[in-house]
């Protein structure tokens, strides 16, 4: 399809779905139009035909930045972050700014300055496009772009491309660079796709796969060149996490599950029951580990230097100059875990929670260390692989299907963060997964995410299975 | 290792918005070895929390004077109530730990390619990440290690093979992230100590009769924070040149039981770093900043409930902490204040209570300035963005090796080797002064000395310790009120005075007007002045000084009659002034005349 089509086709669906309030900010659709135009159009990029969404957490010097927050409401940042960059020099034209839970704090994608997105079912139904990327997750699945750049702490391109129908990718932690990405909690911030297909997924991720030095948390080549990069051909052991069906399990995503199992078995490969005992644990984990981060993360959104501050005047002679800021640029859901975060860190409970924390996610890497043939790249390599190991893991992206937003308005927090229950321990691990829609119905149509989690490093397998998956499934 | 392709990240660099120019015009010039006179940079204020800085305005040297007044006033209002105090101190044992905060001497800041500056124009050094920008990270500078190792290194720490740094979290608006990026669980150097010598003390006396060795419990990195300028009533102006600046904190056991050993101790350390070229230290320029940590326990006697514990020392009696002191003195002074205030409540029946409290120059008492509610949590977290540290064995060995000759060792070489032949005490003295551009000054001295009169052994034998006179008494005289400068009399010209001394071209008298000429700003040479001036000494004959003596010897026959009968031998130097005065400039010679003088009075001759 040649750019000025797909460009076209993409401002249709844009006014078509405007009402979905999937952006914050929009390209200016001149703009998008002419570029085809350009003597710079080099149709010879990977990308050059390609409109891609940036999630708004993510820096762009043309577009504001505004993390969803009252915060930043104005804020646009004076430069442009990595995967943006790479994004352009592969001759990608940005489509806009993704609305998402201020500070990617949420799973619905309701928690915005901006208002929440919204997702329709197949009968009209108003439901949840899950969060935090559920702006990304909606304009991938309405067809406003190509394709999106999401960010995943917990979840958050996983669980909004399970309740969208699209495709989430959340590569192994430090494979893609984080410089310019707002940190949320950045020892589990990743830069994630959203897509239709596997296949872009892929091409995107190998656009953006490149050590970057301005993110000290960036793989080194060194360490890049260790990973496992051959795609395997043979038959693969899939393991089957126990603990993961759980009796909340909704009957049409444990039909869906049983679906995924049933196609990659008649492929060839092998079906093996594991058990990771720590899972139990990750979600109250993860719930201390993120806040903690998230409370000294954010602490530098005083309005001093950059953002909104409060009307009127500011702090107490006893008190620092934007108590007021901070209380009124935050919305609630932060305010909370901002709260949380710091309680946790805080002398009399550092010992209790956030250290117990940090030993429950040690175990967690080690349950999937222990089940999977690979070893642990970043680990010295010391444990060779196991027979008995399995390749990948196949899972529900979370036990639900997309609820009513109706159902949400009275639910508790607690209620909000059980959507993280299966996508969380990858991201304690700092695993590769990807969820893939899979229809539960007898016509298609509907669909529940699965989740393929490998070992660290293991991105290319991860993405060949679901590659699989994807294809048994929808022909 | 440490190395880096210089010419493609300035490359990359220029392209980012934040970093102005010259910045990194002065990261391209700036080497990554230390700067050859580092104590000769401006100072600036430091200001490690989130304290306001002294409201004052007043020059440092007023303060030291008002200070001193007031001490003498209340000296004399109270000479019983010292003693009394002094019977307190038998009784009460005051213990001591001290927190040194000082400026790493590096080119770049600790988390981004920005240049350091102490001058530049407000906020021209500020890279994306100093100002906090959302989305940016930290970019560790490893050279920044470099001059951290060598002060660790100095201070005898052991060199952790790994550390780490963390999050020291306040709400304050000169710290852009809402923490300090600090070394907490994971230090990179601990368990060092510094002695200090007798030579070390005012007076050459330490109050605990002998050397005394101050554990150093951790050397931390950390960075500093933006400036605050307060324009009263309501503005506070930032300025984020200063944001990440590279410092390191220096924490000493609570091993120091007098308040003049602790001020020793600060010095001392001053010293160090200042000799291993680390900081742009000069604490009474405010390069350098001390929290203390005061208790007092009662000597022989248990403490009750076993008492505190403070880094591993048990028994103690709860402590206060005193912050942000700038100078050595207010070390001094606010441990003496705070010491006399723990024993004065616990001996009215009070209880000390754990809280930190403030100084001011020149006052009499600590302030508190919030209690243990008050305290603020830090909520310490490891950093999740920043690689652990790893320091390889090859490196430590190479700056220890390559360490400069520390203070002690110089002390030694002065007093011992027939080069110098100090005192200890002038070896100690010129050591400390102008940050040991004193010291460069006499090693020129006397090393242009030694040429001169390298077929000399009887001269070379004097030649250091009359260097050390002329440098220390005659040329600190005359820099008593002023800054002190080299070039003011150049070193040849001082060795060039020195020479004639040693020659017997001039006298001592005419020496010191030579000097003095020089200091004034003369722009002729010494051997000129000496030719312009006649100043030459013209040695008279015997018989001239005879005579010269008998004249005055019969004009004041009573004061004769005192020196011989009543052995009022003084009196002879008077009659050496007559002689003097009464002859043309630079014709007698003192020793000479006094030889004549007694020789006549039939006196024994000068010891």
């Amino acid at each position: 399809m040649s750019y000025l089509k797909h460009a076209k086709e993409c401002l249709s669906n844009r006014s078509k779905f405007f009402r979905l309030n999937a952006f914050i900010a929009l390209a200016d659709s001149s703009s998008m139009i002419s570029r085809s135009l350009r003597s710079d159009h080099d149709t010879r990029n990977a990308l050059s035909d390609k409109l891609i969404a940036i999630k708004d957490n993510i820096c762009t010097d043309e577009f504001p930045t505004t993390a969803a927050s009252g915060i930043l409401k104005e804020f646009t940042s004076p430069y442009d972050a990595t995967v943006v960059k790479q994004l352009r020099h592969a001759g990608a034209t940005i489509a806009g700014k993704t609305n998402m839970d201020e500070f990617g704090m949420g799973s619905h994608s309701t928690h915005s300055h901006f208002g929440s997105v919204l997702n329709e079912s197949l009968n009209g139904g108003v439901i949840s496009a899950g969060g935090s990327s559920g702006g990304s997750a909606v304009a991938v699945a309405t067809g406003q772009c190509w394709a999106a750049l999401g960010t995943d702490t917990g979840g958050s391109v996983r669980l909004p491309a399970a309740y969208t129908g699209t495709v989430g990718f959340k590569p192994s932690y430090g494979l893609l660079s984080r410089w310019g990405v707002i940190a949320y909690a950045n020892s589990l911030d990743t830069v994630g796709i959203l897509s239709s297909t596997v296949r872009d997924a892929r091409e995107l991720f190998n656009t953006l796969n490149h050590h970057d030095p301005q993110d000290p948390t960036s793989l080194p080549v060194s360490t890049r060149n260790r990973l496992n990069s051959s795609t395997q051909s043979k038959p693969l052991r899939i393991g089957i996490p126990l603990e993961y069906n759980i009796s909340t399990l909704q009957p049409p995503v444990r039909t869906a599950w049983l679906r995924a199992l049933r196609v990659l078995q008649q492929k060839g490969h092998t079906l093996h029951p594991i058990s990771l005992p720590a899972t139990r644990h990750a979600l109250s984990a993860y719930y201390i580990l993120a806040p903690a981060e998230a409370s000294s993360n954010l602490a530098k959104y005083d309005g001093v230097r950059y953002g909104s501050r409060a009307e009127g005047i500011d702090g107490t002679p006893s008190s620092v100059l934007f108590a007021k800021t901070r209380g009124e640029g935050f919305g609630a859901e932060v305010r909370r875990r901002i709260l949380l975060g710091a309680f946790s860190l805080s002398a009399q409970a550092i010992d209790n929670y956030f250290i117990q924390a940090q030993k429950i996610r040690r175990l967690v890497q080690q349950d999937f260390d222990n089940v999977f043939s690979a070893s642990n790249p970043l680990i010295a390599p010391s444990a060779c692989g196991k027979e008995s190991g399995v390749d990948v893991l196949i899972c529900p992206t979370a036990p639900t299907t997309a609820p009513l937003l109706q159902e949400l308005e009275n639910q508790d927090p607690i209620g909000a963060y059980m959507n993280d229950v299966f996508t969380v321990p990858a991201s304690l691990a700092g695993l590769p997964a990807i969820s893939v829609p899979v229809s539960f119905g007898e016509k298609g149509g509907e669909t529940a995410g699965m989740q393929v989690i490998g070992q660290y490093g293991e991105d290319g397998l991860v993405l060949d299975v679901a590659e699989q998956l994807e294809h048994a499934i929808f022909t | 290792m440490l190395a880096r392709p210089a010419s493609t990240a300035h490359a990359v660099l220029s392209k980012k918005p934040y970093i102005c120019q010259s910045c990194l015009r002065r990261a391209r010039l700036a080497p990554l070895a230390p700067l050859p006179h580092p104590s000769r940079l401006p100072r600036r204020a430091l200001q490690t929390n989130s304290q306001a800085p002294p409201k004052d305005a007043a020059p440092f040297r007023k303060l030291l004077k008002d200070a001193k007044k007031q001490k003498k006033a209340d000296g004399l209002q109270s000479n019983t109530s010292k003693k009394n105090k002094d019977a307190r101190l038998d009784k009460w044992e005051l213990t001591v730990g001290i927190e040194i905060h000082a400026e790493l001497n590096t080119p770049r800041k600790l988390f981004s390619r920005a240049a350091t500056s102490v001058a530049g124009a407000p906020n021209t050094h500020v890279a994306l990440f100093d100002a906090a920008f959302p989305g940016t990270q930290p970019q560790f500078q490893r050279e920044t290690v470099i001059p951290a190792l060598r002060a660790a290194l100095a201070l005898c720490c052991e060199i952790q093979e790994k550390s780490g740094f963390d999050r020291k979290h306040y709400f304050y608006q000169d710290q852009p992230n809402g923490y300090q990026i600090t070394q907490y669980y994971e230090p990179f150097a601990r368990n060092g100590h510094v002695t200090l010598y007798p030579h070390d003390f005012p007076g050459g006396v330490s109050p605990e009769d002998g050397p005394v060795t101050i554990g150093i419990k951790q050397v931390q990195m950390e960075q500093d924070t933006a400036k605050t300028v307060q324009q009263p009533p309501h503005t506070h102006l930032l300025d984020f040149n200063r944001v990440s600046h590279p410092l390191i904190e220096i924490i000493t056991l609570p091993q120091i039981h007098h308040p003049t050993t602790a001020a020793v101790c600060v010095r001392k350390i001053q010293m160090i770093l200042n000799t291993v070229n680390a900081c742009t230290a000069g604490m009474e320029m405010g390069g350098l900043r001390a929290d203390v940590n005061v208790s007092v326990r009662e000597r022989n006697k248990e403490v009750v409930d076993g008492g505190h514990e403070y880094s591993g020392v048990t028994g103690l009696g709860q402590r206060t902490e005193i912050k942000n002191l700038a100078s050595v003195k207010a070390v001094e002074d606010a441990i003496i204040a705070e010491r006399d205030r723990q024993i004065e409540m616990v001996e009215n029946g009070g209880v000390v209570e754990g809280e930190t409290r403030g100084w001011t120059l020149g006052s009499k008492s600590t302030k508190r300035l919030r209690g243990k509610e008050g305290e603020i949590d830090y909520r310490y977290m490891p950093d999740p963005d920043i690689l652990p540290i790893i320091v390889g064995k090859d490196l430590v060995e190479h700056l220890r090796d390559t360490l400069p000759m520390l203070s002690d060792a110089w002390v030694h070489t002065l007093v011992n080797s027939n080069q110098y032949g100090l005192t200890a005490k002038d070896a100690g003295t010129l050591l400390l002064l102008n940050d040991g551009d004193r010291l460069d000054y006499y090693l020129d001295v006397v090393a242009q000395l030694r040429v001169i009169f390298v077929n000399d052994p009887e001269a070379l034998g004097r030649v250091g310790k009359t260097a050390g006179n002329w440098v220390l008494m005659e040329l600190g005289g005359l820099f008593k009120n002023e800054e002190w400068d080299e070039n003011r009399v150049p070193s040849d010209q001082l060795a060039s005075i020195i020479v004639h001394i040693f020659r017997k071209q001039v006298t001592g008298r005419t020496a010191k007007v030579l000097l003095a000429k020089k200091f004034e700003g003369d722009a002729r040479t010494v051997q000129q002045i000496i030719a312009d001036e006649d100043l030459l000494l013209q040695p008279l004959s015997r018989d001239k000084y005879v005579g010269l003596a008998k004249d005055l010897l019969e004009e004041k026959a009573e004061m004769v009659k005192d020196i011989v009968d009543k052995q009022q031998y003084g009196k002879v130097k008077w009659f050496v002034g007559q002689m003097m005065s009464r002859s043309p400039e630079g014709t007698v010679e003192p020793a000479t005349a006094e030889g004549v003088l007694r020789e006549l009075m039939g006196i024994p001759p000068m010891e």
